[in-house]
């Protein structure tokens, strides 16, 4: 397998850095570097800055806007970006509903939705779990019924992230109520159409990302139907394995790994550094080496990908890894705060009546609770880890 | 040795869990959760209507005598519901100030033992994640200096404990909380239920009441008792589990059949009765004044801490989605196994107590140089 | 615990102490298996003599007809003692009492007493390739002839077999039927004509285990325990016997002081070992845990000696122990470094980290990690019982 990078490659990663250096607002990195979830209007920023370079398409299809950069490159892009502290562009747009327009959509709905995407015009939220389908996505129960040129959309969708900001929904609907997975279509819905109901669910990191989406008789023109009726679930596991590969989150696992080893490394009020106590380096050690692993298992995930021959489950295996890791992380770090863990910080920069002297502690504190408090989620969305390891039993142990 | 005393304790524990499933309702736990500092009033009134404050003191206070086994089992029963009150700090403040065996408290310490006042202990220094490098608070002339990290209770306590240092050393000192010159720092945690506050003092009147080895003995004590308020909380998160993967279903079948919820769900159960023994066993020592009593308990606490972060995590896991909302139950437990864990030190630091006590300390042991 | 419990424990401390150096330990250093066996069989008759001997069996076969927590604590305290017992910890707590139980008198006068002093010695005939957790799918089959049954198939895993001179055995009578049912249990003498034993090579060498080839054995009806086609219920009653059977606290390897003693002579990076916070983080988890199952132990001899049915602590001890000896002796074998690779010729796993490493079987047999967990599951926390696509199916019907 031949995924090292060549020099190319190398001089490749300098130009990227030169490019965010030039064109990276300070104050966006500056934001971006705690553990708070992104700012909409800095992910907004950035996806247009990127777009004005012809950058934002990543590895979408060259005639759609993409770079046409291998995906050792791409990952390059991304690992640079996110460590420089530029906010991720639109995950449900970018990574999930766009490459599946792009592969199974219509003409139309290519040209309509692909160029809005790569601007950062319009946000996704996608509507796929119910309050009684969510590992099992295939028991989902929200109806489409089409009526001349429209489909009429009834039932309720639970786990839509940033639903609130967003213009647009895809959705899973039984198209036949009869047949279980192939009864399953894709559909995009607009937000703010009449009918669609949106009710937060209050989560544990005190933030609001989450919701409830209602619709009671949503009316959507036909043309809004993705691909054909009843290959919905085909569509889903195709987006589903796109959203597990992107799930290794690699970058952002880079990112707080760099974080945790800098303030280990701090020196404390003893004069000791925390990586000098027995206990933190052999754990930190481990968290290296299953991060150098997912490095690995990214990289050789879209190397196969692009050569259209994997033998395993790669979107399972790092979504797994992935999300286990963020939270060993997050673990080590709130161990290494101490009693400084006892806090939940404010954002100081998204809140401007926090005064930053206020928050005790170093300064590397803020963030890390609540990030900590939201990674909980990652074992468990995108598809629990019991069904990705279900998933690999099944599907490459042959169990 | 306590066969007098089980009618009693058992009468204790059907009383407490009588109350504490009628006060602490999801939506007054979350009531108080939101707000930084809380305290639950109410449920204190109810508790010191009950007795619950003399449980552990001696009678010649006014206490009911019926000694730490007593404490544990309304801990437990806190722990279950995730119910917070200073019964541990009010308990040690007075154990402290009785082994001191300074005169003059005796109003003092028939208010904790009523009720009438409130303690807490502040231990934990900011600058490390254990409790016992007191350098922030130094005292000489009984006056104290110095700051102490988040402790529970001290946003409203009367009266602390405060592990500080002088000349001597380490020191356990008495200070009245009602003094100008306390500040209490009340922030936003993630546990707000605890009425938590940093504490700052300047020139405080503090009472010394003993040295490295009442911190010993308070901080041990303090562990043990905690270790019962997590054994209530880990038992609690595990029938939650269990319940709700009896009832979820998913592929056609409750989720608890599937060998990756049943076993991850055994496992815990495996952690908890490790804990409960390692309780169970520390508690003997300390009433029979065993020589391994230090060593016991510091075992009861790592494996209490370890079965509660564990299974408050997991439970949570189990319960999926709802399991991170704020209207499911699992995140309270989740905060208080964290927030238990980080009050009397971490995991790390009761390892080493733990060795030292076995003549494995880690300083004796040399570092790097010649065999 | 009460005061005639706490008399009986002091006696037979004090008795272990006069007895038991003289067939262990020192003893037995250096003896071939033959020797070893012969001293075991030595000890056995002694401990009979003084009313050690089987405890809890009735005293007309020679046992002490005593409680059951009268044997428990004796044999935690024998088990301070390096003593030969491995030859008899199936024979005298499994076939035997069940024999004891299911017999005709005329045989039971004739088999007990030897088995009981230690002349005799019995092997239990249950696993199969293809019946492992799983005991009820065997297929070792009884066919029935004049008088009695002809016993054609294969047995695995069998303790002792090479030793033993009567075995237990549970065969299929009725495949037509599902496979609980259609089990039936005899006894028989291992030297019956179309038995051959096997030995098994195992990792470290431990000459315990065999298969057995059965190839139309003739037992007799009379050697029939319990209802024909009711064998799977005294299967489970054999196993059941002991109701809380005591295990050693280190699961028969080296103990925590060992691994201490062997750190604080080891050095890592340039350093004391015992300075690596892994070490002293696998010292203070290895401590936590024995400390919990001593105190488990202790309370469910208690609440045995009020009469109560033992609880789960067996299968807690025996899964966390499992691991534990595994773990700890891989860690104590890094620890010696690339001389860890070593075997010590005459080593035995309860001192030698690198034989209690090569053998995990406790993991395994009496019940696998993954079926202990299934009964914690199940039993204590009330989950559901896993998907068994062959509840109720006919056996012969089931998928091979």
């Amino acid at each position: 397998m031949h995924f090292t990078q060549n020099l190319e490659d190398e001089q490749f990663r300098q130009e990227v850095r030169a490019f965010i250096q030039a064109n990276l607002p300070t104050d966006l990195a500056e934001r971006n570097h705690r553990g708070y979830h992104p700012l909409r209007e800095d992910i907004r920023q950035w996806t247009k800055i990127l777009n004005r370079h012809g950058l934002s398409g990543g590895n979408w299809p060259k005639q759609w806007g993409g770079t046409g950069w291998s995906p050792v490159r791409q990952f390059i892009f991304d690992e640079e970006c996110l460590f420089a502290g530029a906010p991720p562009v639109d995950t449900a747009g970018f990574k999930m509903i766009g490459p599946v327009i792009m592969t199974f959509g219509s003409e139309a709905m290519k040209a309509e939705y692909g160029p809005r995407i790569l601007n950062g015009d319009v946000y996704w939220g996608q509507g796929f779990s119910e309050p009684n389908a969510g590992s099992d996505l295939g028991s989902l129960s929200t109806r489409a019924v089409c009526d001349g040129d429209e489909y009429v959309i009834n039932g309720r969708k639970i786990w839509t992230s940033f639903v609130e900001t967003a213009e647009m929904i895809f959705v899973l609907v039984k198209t036949d109520p009869e047949a279980r997975q192939r009864g399953i279509s894709m559909m995009l819905v607009d937000r703010e159409a009449p009918g669609v109901t949106i009710r937060p669910i209050h989560d544990i990191g005190e933030s609001h990302s989450l919701n409830e989406v209602f619709f009671d008789d949503v009316r959507i023109p036909a043309s809004n139907l993705v691909g054909e009726e009843g290959k919905g679930w085909t569509y889903a596991k195709f987006l589903l394995e796109n959203e597990r590969a992107f799930s290794a989150e690699w970058p952002r696992n880079n990112a707080n790994l760099a974080r945790l080893r800098t303030f280990l490394n701090v020196e404390q009020a003893d004069g000791q550094r925390l990586i000098d106590r027995a206990g933190f380096a052999p754990r930190l050690a481990q968290l290296e080496t299953d991060l150098l692993a997912l490095r690995w298992l990214s990289l050789r995930a879209l190397h196969e990908k692009a050569g259209g021959q994997s033998r395993l489950p790669m979107g399972s295996l790092l979504k797994i890894r992935g999300s286990e890791l963020l939270q060993k992380i997050g673990d080590l770090q709130v161990e290494a705060l101490g009693c400084y863990a006892s806090y939940v910080y404010p954002d100081p920069l998204a809140n401007a009546a926090v005064e930053k002297a206020w928050a005790p502690g170093p300064d590397y504190a803020p963030g890390i609770m609540a990030d900590y408090f939201y990674r909980r989620a990652t074992t468990i969305y995108g598809g629990a880890n019991e069904v990705q390891r279900t998933i690999i039993a099944r599907s490459f142990l042959e169990l | 040795m306590q066969a007098d005393h089980a009618e009693d304790l058992a009468s204790i524990r059907e009383q407490a869990r009588r109350l504490l499933v009628d006060q602490a309702t999801p939506e007054h736990l979350k009531n108080l959760l939101n707000a930084p500092g809380s305290f639950d009033q109410a449920l204190w009134r109810h508790a010191v209507e009950q007795g619950w404050p003399s449980v552990a003191m001696p009678e010649q206070v006014g206490g009911l005598a019926l000694g730490w086994s007593g404490l544990a089992v309304i801990c437990e029963e806190l722990g279950r519901l995730t119910g917070a009150l200073p019964l541990i700090a009010n308990a040690l403040t007075a154990h402290a100030v009785i082994s001191a065996g300074i005169s003059g408290h005796q109003q003092l310490l028939e208010d904790l033992t009523s009720g009438a006042l409130t303690a807490a202990l502040a231990l934990a220094d900011p600058s490390d994640s254990g409790i016992c490098s007191p350098g922030a608070a130094k005292e000489s002339n009984g006056r104290i200096d110095g700051v102490k990290a988040l402790a529970a209770f001290a946003a409203v306590a009367d009266v602390a404990l405060v592990h500080g240092v002088n000349e001597r050393g380490d020191g356990l000192y008495l200070v009245h909380l009602d003094q100008p010159s306390v500040k209490r720092q009340v922030l936003e945690g993630f546990d707000n239920a605890r009425a938590a506050a940093a504490l700052q003092f300047e020139q405080t009147e503090a009472v010394y009441l003993g040295g490295a080895e009442l911190v010993s003995e308070i901080s041990s004590l303090a562990a043990l008792a905690t270790a019962f308020e997590q054994l209530g909380g880990t038992h609690a998160c595990l029938d939650m589990a269990c319940d709700y993967a009896r009832e979820r279903r998913a592929f056609g079948q409750a989720i608890g059949g599937f060998q990756g919820i049943k076993h991850k769900l055994a496992e815990i159960y495996c952690l908890l009765e490790i804990a409960r023994g390692c309780a169970a066993d520390a508690l003997d020592a300390w009433q029979q004044q065993r020589p391994d009593k230090q060593q016991l308990t510091c075992a009861a606490r790592i494996a209490a801490t370890r079965a509660y972060n564990l299974a408050a995590q997991e439970n949570l896991h189990v319960h999926g989605g709802m399991g991170v909302t704020w209207e499911a139950m699992p995140h309270h437990y989740y905060r208080r196994a964290r927030s238990l864990a980080l009050e009397l030190g971490s995991v790390a630091y009761w390892r080493e107590r733990l060795l030292t006590d076995l003549g494995l300390e880690s300083t004796t042991v040399e570092v790097g140089g010649s065999a | 615990m009460n005061h005639e419990l706490r008399c009986y424990r002091e006696d037979a401390q004090a008795w272990l102490a006069e007895h038991a150096p003289r067939y262990s330990g020192q003893a037995r250093h250096g003896l071939s298996f033959d020797d070893d066996l012969a001293l075991a069989r030595a000890w056995q008759a002694h401990k009979v003599e003084h009313g050690y001997g089987c405890i809890t069996l009735p005293r007309e076969y020679g046992g002490a007809g005593e409680s059951e927590l009268k044997k428990v604590i004796f044999c935690e305290e024998e088990m301070h003692y390096d003593l030969p017992l491995v030859y008899f910890g199936i024979s005298l707590n499994n076939p035997l009492p069940i024999f004891l139980r299911y017999a005709p008198q005329a045989w039971k006068q004739k088999l007990g007493p030897a088995t009981v002093r230690g002349e005799l010695i019995w092997c239990q005939l249950f696993s199969e390739p293809s019946a492992g957790s799983d005991l009820a799918s065997l297929r070792l089959k009884a066919v029935p002839t004049e008088g009695g049954w002809l016993l054609s198939g294969q047995k695995v895993w069998t303790s002792w077999a090479q030793i033993a001179d009567w075995g237990v055995v549970v065969a299929r009578t009725d495949a037509s039927l599902p496979k609980h049912a259609g089990l039936t249990y005899f006894f028989l003498d291992m030297r019956s004509k179309g038995i051959t034993v096997q030995p098994i090579r195992r990792l470290g060498e431990e000459k315990d285990l065999n298969e057995v080839f059965f190839d139309e054995v003739f037992v007799a009806d009379e050697q029939r325990l319990g209802e024909v086609n009711g064998g799977f219920k005294v299967a489970v009653e054999t196993l059941m016997i002991e109701r809380y059977a005591v295990t050693d606290e280190s699961g028969y390897g080296p103990t925590l002081e060992n691994f201490i003693d062997l750190a604080s002579k080891a050095r890592l990076n340039g350093s004391p070992a015992l300075a690596d916070g892994e070490v002293r983080a696998r010292i203070a988890e290895t401590y936590v845990e024995r400390q919990g199952l001593r105190a488990i132990h202790r309370r469910a001899l208690e609440a045995f000696a009020r009469g109560q049915e033992p609880g789960p602590e067996g299968a807690i001890r025996k899964l966390l122990l499992g691991r534990t000896r595994q773990n700890l002796a891989a860690m104590a074998l890094d620890l010696l470094g690339a001389n860890g690779a070593q075997l010590a010729a005459h080593g035995h796993s309860v001192n030698d980290f690198a034989r209690a490493w090569l053998d995990p079987s406790l993991r395994i047999a009496g019940g696998t990690d993954e079926l202990l967990l299934n009964t914690l599951a199940e039993r204590v926390l009330g989950l559901p019982q896993d998907h068994r696509p062959d509840k109720g199916v006919p056996f012969n019907a089931l998928a091979k």
